[in-house]
């Protein structure tokens, strides 16, 4: 089995998972207070998930090629393929987080507004306890589809072992090889994460409200 | 105590001025859709209207005029107003106690103290035993008074109720007016109550503002509102049966489509010749069995019984005109009333009510 590749994606996944989820929170509860360029940059985030990973692949190749602010080529380079998975990404993470914003009944925030609460204590005690969900499954999704992810990878990091060479890459070139029987175990480990973040997403979260208390007994 | 002066067009029409004094129970009633909720969040901050002020305990919290639009707007943050909110709004992650916790927030240092003080608020409240239960595990009556708790732990200048009684049932409701009369005792700051219905604001207020269209009609005890209605409009939103019309001429009433003329008391202010509506409240109406010369001949249309109070529906043979009139259920047996039958109502000259018939945009309506 080819574990430099798997540790490589987990890797991947967990930087993406890091830099995402943040930002992601931003720019969701960002948008509930925009006016009309709200759509607009709606339609922004979204553009990754219709968008062929080979076209956005060749885009970020082309932008990404020479030197890059960092003073190192970003093309085929871990740095890369990091910021390839960020943009797809973009839609996984904070649209999930947006309908969690956005399902919460604006006179729970009107009456954490007149309990004499800041907008940096509503948002931290009240909106994103009571977003979690939604944040949970930004999280999973963009954990499980980074893990995943092939087309925009291959067109911007290629299949450098060790640096850019991730599970989705290295299955393929093990089906190209006729190495079905390592294609078939890496699968395997892709398609069990993909059922595990599935089963979090949909079921060990029940229906319940969450006692996720932000930090109120603080 | 609470003062202010409201004006806005838009969204809704708004066109208020009140003074609520500290431990004044003061309703604002009115038609759904009538500016009250509106009035109450502008109140909070949740709202701004076009121009106005709003002061509390001498502290300006809001000011806008034409000219220069919002001069000054305290956030809800630091208005220091009590809301209970119409659907509770609890927090649903949060506890009974956590909830009352929140006020205290920034107020309350330390855990333990903000726990301690927010229990005792739910001790008073008389739920002290459900502190650990999430919103979704209290039933309505529960949950209105973990938001009451929530809203007074804060220490409020000014408490908010936005129809706090329209979501429970009738022995909650009863529980929470007896609730809220004891804490009205204690408390000693304005409490401006929203409501729709007219008998809370009659058992709870001390003074009602009835609220039509965005604008404050009348402001009044309520008895006084019920017996002397500014106008035809105030008449009619409070909810009195006997209304009717008449032209007024120096001291005398002529009841329209029929002869009889009554000898009215008026501060002079109508016109001769005047269209007017009038009321008569219910302790000016009394039924005769027998003829008399001022008694007035009507037929018994109907009688619906209410328990020990009767409503008796009688028709005058002149002027067609519907009268209602309560009673007990010995009074309708000692007149031996029944539909069809004949009696002779007298109306008391001296508890008539006269009012101008103005149409509903005229804006003397609104004058004070």
């Amino acid at each position: 089995m080819d574990m430099e590749a798997l540790i490589l994606s987990l890797k991947l996944a967990i930087w993406t998972l890091v830099l995402i989820l943040p930002f992601g929170i931003w720019v969701a509860h960002s948008l509930q207070s925009m006016g009309k360029s709200r759509s607009w940059i709606e339609a922004g985030l979204a553009l990754p998930l219709v968008l062929p990973p080979t076209v956005l692949g060749y885009y970020l190749l082309v932008g990404l090629s020479g030197k890059s602010f960092l003073g190192i080529p970003l093309v085929f380079s871990f740095t890369g393929i990091l910021i390839a998975s960020l943009i797809v990404n973009l839609p996984f993470a904070i649209q999930p987080i947006q309908r969690a914003f956005e399902s919460i009944n604006p006179e729970i925030i009107e009456a954490a507004q007149v309990s004499g609460l800041s907008n940096w204590q509503i948002f931290r005690l009240i909106e994103l306890p009571l977003a979690w969900r939604g944040i949970t499954s930004a999280a999973v999704l963009t954990f499980a589809h980074t893990l995943g992810e092939f087309g925009v990878i291959l067109m911007v990091g290629g299949a450098i072992p060790g640096e850019t060479k991730t599970v989705s890459i290295a299955i393929y070139d093990k089906v190209q090889s006729f190495d079905t029987a390592g294609a078939g175990a890496l699968s395997l480990i892709l398609l069990a994460t993909s059922l595990v973040a599935i089963a979090i997403s949909y079921g060990v979260f029940g229906r319940q409200p969450s006692r996720n208390r932000g930090g109120v007994n603080a | 105590m609470l003062k202010l002066k409201l004006s806005q067009t838009t969204p809704n029409p708004l066109q208020l001025s009140l003074e609520c004094i500290s431990g004044e129970l003061h309703a604002l009633v009115g038609p759904s859709g009538s500016g009250k909720t509106t009035a109450l969040r502008t109140i909070a901050g949740l709202n701004n209207a076009q121009t106005g002020k709003i002061e509390c305990d001498g502290e300006l919290w809001f000011e806008a005029n034409e000219i220069h639009g919002v001069t000054s707007a305290l956030s809800p943050a630091k208005r220091s107003c009590g809301f209970l909110f119409q659907q509770y709004a609890l927090f649903p992650h949060l506890s009974a106690l956590e909830n009352v916790c929140i006020p205290l927030y920034n107020s309350v240092t330390g855990l333990a103290e903000r726990k301690t003080q927010a229990q005792q608020w739910l001790d008073r409240m008389g739920i002290g035993e459900l502190t650990n239960r999430l919103p979704h595990q209290l039933s309505g009556g529960q949950q209105q008074r973990v938001a009451l708790a929530r809203a007074l732990a804060r220490s409020p200048k000014i408490l908010l109720l936005d129809e706090p009684f329209s979501a429970v049932d009738a022995p909650t409701r009863q529980g929470l007016y007896k609730t809220l009369a004891e804490l009205r005792k204690d408390l000693n700051i304005p409490i401006l109550l929203v409501t729709h219905d007219l008998r809370e604001a009659d058992l709870l207020a001390d003074r009602i503002t009835v609220i039509d269209q965005g604008v404050g009609l009348q402001t009044a005890p309520p008895q006084v509102l019920f017996e002397r209605p500014r106008n035809s409009r105030v008449a009619e939103l409070v909810g009195i049966n006997n209304k009717f019309t008449g032209v007024f001429n120096a001291g005398k009433l002529t009841w329209d489509d029929c002869d009889r003329v009554f000898e009215v008391i008026d501060k002079g202010k109508i016109p001769p010749n005047t269209p007017v509506a009038w009321v008569i409240p219910a302790e000016g109406l009394s039924l005769q069995a027998a003829p008399s010369e001022t008694g007035i001949e009507a037929k018994v249309e109907q009688i619906s019984a209410l328990g020990q109070i009767a409503v008796i529906q009688l028709r005058t043979s002149e002027g067609n005109h519907v009268i209602t009139w309560e009673a007990s259920a010995a009074e309708v047996k000692r007149l031996s009333l029944d539909a069809g039958k004949k009696s002779y109502i007298e109306i008391d000259g001296n508890k008539i009510h006269i009012m101008p018939l103005r149409p509903i945009n005229d804006p003397r309506r609104f004058s004070h």
